[in-house]
């Protein structure tokens, strides 16, 4: 098995001077692809935080993080991109769906990023669309779609680009838990296809269904 | 990403909010629409200027009584003394005579307000004034204070309904007196076109008449309706040898004119060259003045423009931020936005300069003229187009090389 993420002694706070908050204060974390790994903590732990930094959606202040073999250190902007891109099926607690593009823009955006035709990213983003069970309302725009349909074209926008890494920042915090089991049961799969999940969760529950749990507390993983 | 696929979004973004990209271009058209417009006026101006003096050869020498306080002798040079300096002057080869009158002219049921001036045949010649059909009346004539008129191009097509050569031989009424219309003159202006009416103002030839002197200066006895002596209503042009001797020229009749009268103030005398100079150069101080205001006018909707863009830039910040996080790269994000802004722009100043068509005749209704040109498009166009760019572009500039958290989370 090849490590996908590793991270050592991370340090991220925000704000400076009086005001500054120390976030997160050395921590190290190891995940090997395929595996599906569940974030949990309480509210205000660092786990957004620590997933951002994975997802180099943030910048991290020190520590090293390698993913899938790119030490990201100092590396151009043109790369960050590309691993975004390539690598990074991100899922965000608010969605972050483009308001003014359809459902199938959304989730043809990271294909046509990567210089794909439009025909062939329209087939692609249609088959995702079709397997998280939104194939007929590829048209509707984000405010024509309920939450949990959000959530999905988030989820098929993630899925589409076939990155190995699949980051979801609870992703089902906002739906009722028929729904949200309905989502875990989607990951799951997901990663008896080879995919590696890191998601975070409130929920114990939700947790105890993925194959490895990680507590933040304060800032630090709580050894197992 | 594709080209084409930039331009699908930029071509989304602006159909789904085309009320925001109305108000974005709302700045640029009216922006783009004042710099033509000033331009045109401006270019008119100096153009009127041109025309105005265009019948004046650089030989030429006006002497006109002296405006100002300075003047306080009544002293004036008579239409003889005048008339004989070329006899005794080395450099001055004629001297034309001219006054002024305001009246109406008639033709028929037509009439019409005009500016007519009384001349002599040397006036004619050293302005210029051709016949288009029949002739000018001679100094003959005017002693004979033959009641004969030469008429304006304007004029004529104005009295005569289009038809200018019907007007030789016809009778025109001028302060209640008939004269007969001996000639039309060749058309001078250039910037107008063939106008349809006659300004009353207008120093251009196309829009007077011409009577002799003679008979014209016993219109003009007496005191004018604003008081000013009738001698002010009385001014000369000479016509020096050549062009080199127009200084020593302009020296000997400043002391013939002293001799003459005891005083060389009463009267200013001014080479044609230096007179069309400070005209144009007045002309083009209000064109600059002009601009001045267009430029305010467009800073104005520019910061109209600015502000537009400031309410969508949250939504906008977001956007990118979002399109950082799924790996845009900053050049495929800028290439988007400045497309869009160009597109923006570009549509603003096109409607603006379709706008500034309409210009002419929205100005027939006043006294300003406009005279279109090129000059003036692409300044307006150029102008706000590069505002609208910068404002549209700036944000997205800033925005792209944001942390794709920071421009996530921008509030
Ligand atoms: N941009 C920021 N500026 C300042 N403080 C921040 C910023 N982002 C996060 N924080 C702080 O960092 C801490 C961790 O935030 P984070 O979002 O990682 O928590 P979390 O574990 O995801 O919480 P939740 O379960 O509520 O989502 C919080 O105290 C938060 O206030
Ligand atoms: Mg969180």
């Amino acid at each position: 098995m090849s490590t996908i993420i590793e991270m050592k002694d991370i340090y991220k706070s925000y704000g400076r001077g009086e005001g500054k908050v120390d976030v997160l204060k050395g921590v190290s974390l190891t995940v090997e692809a395929g595996e599906f790994v569940a974030i949990l903590g309480p509210s205000g732990s660092g786990k957004s935080t620590l997933m951002n930094l994975i997802g180099l959606i943030d910048t991290i202040d020190s520590g090293t993080y390698t993913i899938d073999g790119v030490d990201i250190h100092n590396q151009s902007d043109r790369l960050y991109a590309r691993i975004r891109n390539r690598k990074i099926g991100f899922i965000f607690q608010k969605f972050n769906l483009i308001a003014k593009y359809n459902a199938l823009r959304n989730v043809e955006l990271p294909l046509l990023i990567q210089g794909e035709s439009s025909h062939s990213a329209k087939t692609r983003a249609l088959a995702t669309l079709e397997r998280v069970g939104l194939g007929d309302r590829w048209q509707h725009r984000p405010n024509q779609l309920s939450g949990g349909q959000q959530q999905r074209v988030a989820i098929a926008r993630a899925l589409v680009g076939n990155c190995p890494l699949i980051l979801a920042d609870e992703p089902t915090g906002a739906l009722d838990s028929k729904t949200g089991q309905e989502i875990l049961k989607f990951f799951q799969d997901l990663n008896a296809e080879g995919k590696t999940i890191v998601m975070i969760t409130h929920d114990p529950h939700i947790a105890s269904q993925a194959k490895r749990i990680i507590r933040v507390e304060d800032g630090l993983i709580q050894p197992a | 990403m594709r080209p084409v696929e930039i331009l699908r979004s930029v071509f989304l973004s602006v159909t789904s909010n085309k009320f925001r990209v109305f108000l974005t271009s709302l700045g640029i058209i009216i922006g783009t629409f004042t710099i033509i417009l000033v331009v045109g006026i401006g270019k008119a101006g100096e153009a009127q200027v041109a025309d105005q003096y265009s019948r004046l050869s650089v030989e030429s020498i006006t002497i006109a009584r002296a405006r100002g306080s300075g003047v306080t002798t009544t002293a004036v040079l008579s239409k003889d003394e005048a008339l004989a300096m070329p006899e005794s002057l080395q450099n001055v080869e004629s001297v034309g005579v001219s006054t002024r009158i305001s009246s109406e002219i008639a033709a028929g049921a037509i009439s019409t307000a005009v500016t007519i001036q009384g001349i002599n045949e040397a006036y004619a010649d050293i302005t210029h004034l051709e016949p288009l059909y029949g002739t000018l009346f001679t100094d003959e004539d005017s002693l004979m204070r033959s009641r004969y008129a030469v008429l304006g191009y304007n004029v004529a097509n104005y009295l005569f309904d289009g038809d200018i050569e019907a007007a030789i031989d016809q009778t025109v009424l001028i302060k209640g007196a008939s004269f007969t219309v001996v000639g039309v003159l060749d058309r001078i202006g250039g910037s107008g076109g063939i106008s349809t009416s006659v300004s009353a103002d207008s120093t251009s030839a196309d829009d007077m008449a011409f009577i002799p002197y003679d008979v014209a200066i016993k219109y003009t006895s007496g005191t004018t309706r604003s008081g000013v002596s009738s001698a002010a209503q009385v001014s000369f042009v000479a016509l020096a040898n050549d062009i080199d001797s127009v200084k020593p020229a302009i020296t000997e009749i400043q002391e013939y004119i002293e001799d003459t009268i005891g005083s060389a103030d009463v009267y200013s005398v001014t080479d044609a060259g230096s007179v069309l100079e400070s005209a144009q150069a007045t002309a083009r101080t209000m064109s600059a003045l002009l601009i001045a205001v267009a430029i305010i006018v467009l800073l104005v909707s520019g910061i109209g423009i600015m502000n537009v863009l400031m309410v969508a830039v949250q939504e906008r910040t977001r956007e990118i931020g979002i399109l950082k996080s799924i790996g845009a790269a900053r050049p495929v994000i800028l290439a988007e936005f400045l497309l869009e802004a160009t597109f923006i722009s570009a549509f603003g100043g096109l409607l603006g300069a379709g706008l500034s068509a309409i210009a002419p005749w929205a100005l027939s209704f006043t006294d300003i003229s406009f005279m279109p040109s090129v000059d003036g498009i692409l300044l307006g166009i150029g102008f706000s187009v590069i505002t609208g760019i910068i404002s549209g572009f700036y944000p997205a500039v800033k925005a792209s090389g944001l942390k794709p958290i920071d421009a996530l989370n921008y509030e």
